[in-house]
């Protein structure tokens, strides 16, 4: 029924080339004037919804405490040590200037210049920051050295413990964007700079970085897919109208897909900037007409018949190709990392709109053809073909005599592929996002080798009682609870309420070692910290207590944005409180950016693997009912899951992160991969209803169909291939795992089809030999 | 400075008897202000209540008592402090004798360990207890560290003000501050602080003015006093309302209430 609706669509755009085209061009400038409001996002914490309890808590806990989601990271490195005057004072100068620039936080940048120290010098209580003026002689800087390593909560914080690293963390305005900031602060930074090195991180810089390179790829790497594909698409065919027809119908679904993203009010997120791609990749769909179309007319010499045979030929499988591709990536949308969600909806329209316009635009274009450039198509393709007749239905030949050593090579890869699949790690880490020689990945390496660490977690202790966090055992638990943590390499800074009070105790004791401790009295907290609040800075106090003192804040810095390292934080806190229940029934939950990377990073995999499985029924619930048998559609689904488990299995095997990318892509694949089986098996299906001899069916199929599928597949490959250029992991992870699940899965589909056909056809064909 | 600013307060006093009727400048505005709103009366006693209020709306109360001596012969003044509330720290005082001329002396009482500490007059710039107020805007600055220009004169609302600019002569925190001064009263009206990239960064205005007698009994003199008073970072939302409650001059507070050994035994005739 479909069918006949289709190819009437068909025969009617046929018979009204131009109408169809005006239509079309009408369309597609409406979808294309909502192009120029594009914005993008690349905010991590947007990956869950605005109404996830994660997010929403993360909101409250920035609130409580005063805290900044967005800072940036200056690391200044000097090998010979940065406590010299002219160092120093670069580090005054640079601190003013940096507070300068519109966007950043002023009052809370933090560095030597602006960060409270509480000393006792003398007799005397002293509450100022570290570097309050520069240290001119060579005492003054002893004194200076001094200052600073003798102050706890400053050692792998803005100092590195062998003194040769230190940093100036600046907070910037919510809309601000980090990578201009980051641009100023490069503009302002010493020419005069001594030893000094800089280096700029931090997940603003990170992410808004990634946000330009999502427009270099969109603008850049696009258009240079669309030419390979041409080209190629020239080479196949050497027919300027064909290409022509080609690329408009992907330049038309990306047109309306984006067009319709961007209209809606979406931003633009890594996953959807990939979108064009994808749909050009799918696009090339259409050169199954074109193969058909080109055979017809070498057979019937009528333009019109050529493209009605055409189209009543491969409409089918077109039809249901374009149909699992679509439903492949809307299984996307039961997805709970939103951006993913958009992006498989954004394809999933597109893919329709590519259905759409082969039975429209494609028809209506053929059917525009100059009669006497046809047959040179004709001619172009037998004469290719001509070179390669020896190739394909050899093959064919081949893979029906040996398909039990196919079959068995086949299962050998696929238990390889297992065991591989059981290696998977499953892991995110923005930063490796960026190559490891780029500017970003540099600082933060460096920067974690020295200091504390960038990525940033929050655990907040929240007991029922005001007043609870002057407590002296809440507090020893909190300061056994830091300790425990610090067992972990990667843990390199904990800091929090506790760390003040006991620097008060001892400073008020005339910086006696003795009394580095907490005190025993809740009176005696209360009025320290009342002293502390009372001296320094009010933001000091408030991102480590409440307004109540009913909460706590425990800072952590982690050397490595890999989500693992957050996870074990949780893991060794919960330890620990099973061992240390907190006074009071209070309980700790953890907050910052480190945990939000550890929850969607478990959200990819879960919400995948869901995503993935409903994509599998989807898939074969639409083979069975193509095939109209459940055999036939298990079959059919086979080079498909064997594709998937050779691709992952070696993702596994080879060690690399199982991460947002990748992840996505294993259900991407799925939409896509299955073209293949399915043209081959309908076309299959089609030539032994009308000629029943297995054999010479199933090596037909391999020469003739297959062709298309071989064509297709390295159309595909090579736009894909075209992003191993690109500056970001994710899109030559893409790029390359995509090109290789194309070509696998046509060979899969080629090499395997015909061996199992033939090995089943007993069962198989039963019904069809009547 | 310390000398330029003394310096500049005998011009100022000079200029006011010679002009006369001229319009004052910049600085004898500023001058003029300063002195009604920090020097009123020879001495001033006042129970403080202090809000610090998060733009979500949580609190943090200071209730305290606050008793102010002036050095007749000189700029310089005394202070104490004394704290009610929070319940936790009650009895803890600061004490702070300040010069105009050089770094304050301060002390601290501890109660919990019973210990006074002299604490370094760090940057007067520093938020005092907490608050979005600065050492300075509880006390004063020194009258030579900016340089003062008068813009215009304007009604803010209801009153006739100058408007007054002062930008710091050395970098510190903010790089102007605005004030609207009262033409009759001198007392500041609003004051706006701009920071580092002239943004409006701080807001202070003067919510409520009462006309306080001097000396207990029959009222000859009376003094304008911001009896209601509200700084806000403009930025954050955080604010600091404070009240100044039995305000009361010329009480007669002598010497002995300002020293040390007052931290630990304050005087509770002045302090209840």
């Amino acid at each position: 029924m479909v069918e006949r609706t289709l190819n009437r669509l068909a025969a009617l755009s046929a018979g009204h080339p131009w109408l169809v085209i005006g239509l079309t061009v009408v369309a597609t400038l409406g979808f294309a004037f909502q192009l120029p409001g594009i914005t993008t996002d690349t905010d991590p914490k947007h990956m869950l919804p605005v109404t996830s309890p994660v997010r929403q808590y993360n909101d409250r806990v920035e609130k409580d405490f005063d805290l900044h989601a967005d800072v940036i990271a200056l690391g200044i490195v000097n090998r010979r040590g940065i406590v010299n005057r002219e160092t120093l004072s670069r580090i005054a100068e640079l601190t003013r200037e940096i507070q300068k620039i519109p966007g950043v936080i002023t009052h809370d940048v933090v560095s030597f210049s602006t960060l409270d120290d509480v000393t006792a010098q003398g007799s005397e209580l002293a509450v100022r920051p570290v570097l309050d003026r520069i240290p001119q002689s060579g005492e003054e800087l002893e004194a200076f050295r001094k200052a600073l390593f003798g102050n706890p909560l400053f050692l792998n914080r803005i100092v590195s413990s062998d003194g040769t690293a230190t940093a100036i963390y600046v907070p910037i305005e919510p809309a601000a964007n980090g990578k201009e900031i980051a641009a100023k602060i490069r503009k302002i930074l010493p020419q005069d700079r001594g030893d000094d090195q800089y280096h700029l991180a931090g997940d603003p810089v990170a992410r808004d970085t990634f946000g330009a390179e999502m427009f270099r790829q969109m603008g850049l790497f696009s258009p240079i897919a669309g030419m390979v594909m041409g080209m190629a698409l020239w080479l196949m065919f050497r027919s300027v109208p064909l290409i022509v027809a080609n690329m408009a119908v992907a330049m038309v679904s990306i047109i309306w897909a984006m067009g319709l993203l961007i209209g809606l009010g979406y931003p633009v997120h890594i996953m959807s900037s990939m979108s064009p791609v994808f749909l050009m990749a799918i696009a090339t769909d259409s050169v199954h007409i074109f193969n058909e179309f080109a055979f017809r007319f070498g057979e019937v010499r009528d333009k019109r018949r050529a493209v009605l045979d055409a189209m009543a030929a491969v409409g089918r499988p077109v039809f249901y190709s374009d149909m699992t591709t679509a439903v492949g990536f809307a299984s996307l949308a039961t997805a709970t990392i939103v951006p993913v969600k958009i992006f498989g909806l954004v394809v999933g329209f597109g893919t329709l709109v590519i259905l759409l316009m082969s039975f429209t635009l494609v028809p209506a274009i053929l059917m525009l053809l100059r009669e006497g450039r046809i047959p040179k198509v004709a001619r172009g393709l037998e004469r290719d073909d001509a070179s390669r007749r020896s190739g394909l239905p050899r093959l064919g030949t081949l893979c029906v005599r040996h398909a039990r050593a196919i079959a068995v090579v086949g299962g050998a890869l696929l238990v390889v592929a297992i065991a591989g699949l059981f290696r998977i790690q499953v892991n995110n880490n923005m930063v490796h996002w960026f190559k490891p020689g780029s500017d970003v990945r540099t600082a933060d390496r460096i920067m974690n080798e020295r200091l504390g660490g960038t990525s940033t977690a929050y655990l907040v202790i929240d007991s029922p009682a005001q007043d609870a966090m002057k407590d002296p055992a809440m507090l020893r638990d909190i300061e056994g609870l830091q300790r425990e943590l610090e067992n972990d390499p990667r843990v390199g800074k904990t800091f929090s309420v506790v760390d003040y009070v006991k620097r008060i105790n001892r400073v008020l004791h005339d910086d006696n070692p003795a009394f580095d401790r907490i005190p025993d009295s809740a009176e005696e907290v209360g009025q320290y910290l009342f002293l502390f609040g009372a001296s320094a800075k009010p933001t000091d106090l408030d991102n480590v207590v409440d307004y109540p003192f009913q909460k706590a804040n425990v800072l952590l810095q982690l050397k490595s944005w890999d989500a693992g390292v957050m996870a074990d934080v949780i893991r060794r806190t919960e330890a620990y409180l099973a061992a240390h229940p907190l006074p009071g029934g209070a309980t700790v939950r953890p907050a910052g950016i480190a945990y939000f990377n550890l929850v969607w990073s478990d959200e990819v995999l879960w919400g995948m693997l869901r995503s993935f499985l409903a994509g599998l029924v989807l898939v074969l619930v639409l083979l069975v009912a193509q095939t109209r048998s459940l055999l036939w559609g298990i079959l059919t689904f086979l080079p498909l899951l064997f594709t998937i488990a050779l691709i992952y299995g070696v993702v596994g095997l080879v060690g690399k992160d199982f991460d947002m990318p990748v992840a996505v892509l294993s259900t991407l694949s799925l939409g896509m991969a299955i073209d293949f089986a399915i043209h081959f098996v309908a076309r299959f299906q089609q030539r032994y209803q009308e000629e029943p001899r297995l054999q010479e069916a199933l090596v037909w199929t391999v020469a003739r169909p297959g062709k298309g599928i071989f064509l297709n597949a390295i159309l595909f490959s090579l736009g894909f291939a075209v992003m191993i250029f690109a500056d970001l992991t994710p899109y030559m992870t893409v790029g390359v795992l995509m090109a290789v699940i194309m070509l696998l899965s046509a060979l899969a589909s080629v090499i395997y089809l015909p061996g199992l056909i033939h090995l089943f056809h007993p069962v198989l064909l039963k019904g069809d030999a009547r | 400075m310390s000398r330029l600013g003394s310096t500049a307060f005998a011009l100022a006093l000079a200029g006011i008897s010679t002009q006369g009727q001229d319009l004052p400048t910049a600085t004898e505005i500023v001058e003029k202000s300063q002195r009604a709103f920090y020097y009123p009366g020879a001495d001033m006693k006042a129970k403080v209540t202090m809000e610090l209020i998060t733009e979500a709306g949580k609190k943090r109360t200071r209730v305290l008592t606050m008793l102010r001596n002036n050095d007749p012969k000189s700029k310089n003044q005394k202070y104490f402090l004394y704290f009610h509330e929070p319940g936790d720290v009650r009895r803890t005082a600061f004490l702070v004798w300040k010069y105009p001329e050089k770094d304050d002396d301060r002390w601290i009482f501890i109660p919990a360990v019973n210990m006074v500490r002299r604490v370094a007059a760090s940057d007067s710039r520093s938020s005092f207890v907490g608050s979005d107020f600065s050492y300075e805007d509880v006390s004063g600055r020194d009258l030579a560290a900016d340089t003062h220009t008068l813009l215009r004169e304007e009604r803010l609302g209801e009153v006739e003000c100058y408007v007054v600019q002062s930008v710091p002569k050395a970098a510190t925190d903010y790089t102007k501050k605005l004030a609207w001064i009262d033409k009759t009263t001198f007392l500041p009206r609003r004051e706006e602080y701009y920071d580092l990239q002239n943004e409006l960064a701080r807001l202070f205005t003067a919510d409520k003015i009462d006309d306080v007698a001097a000396g207990e009994g029959d009222a000859k003199k009376t003094y304008p006093t911001v009896t209601r008073r509200t700084m806000k970072k403009v930025k954050s939302g955080h604010r600091t309302e404070v009240s100044f409650d039995n305000v009361a001059y010329d009480v007669g507070l002598d010497d002995d209430v300002f020293a040390e050994r007052a931290l630990q035994n304050p005087p509770q005739k002045w302090i209840r």
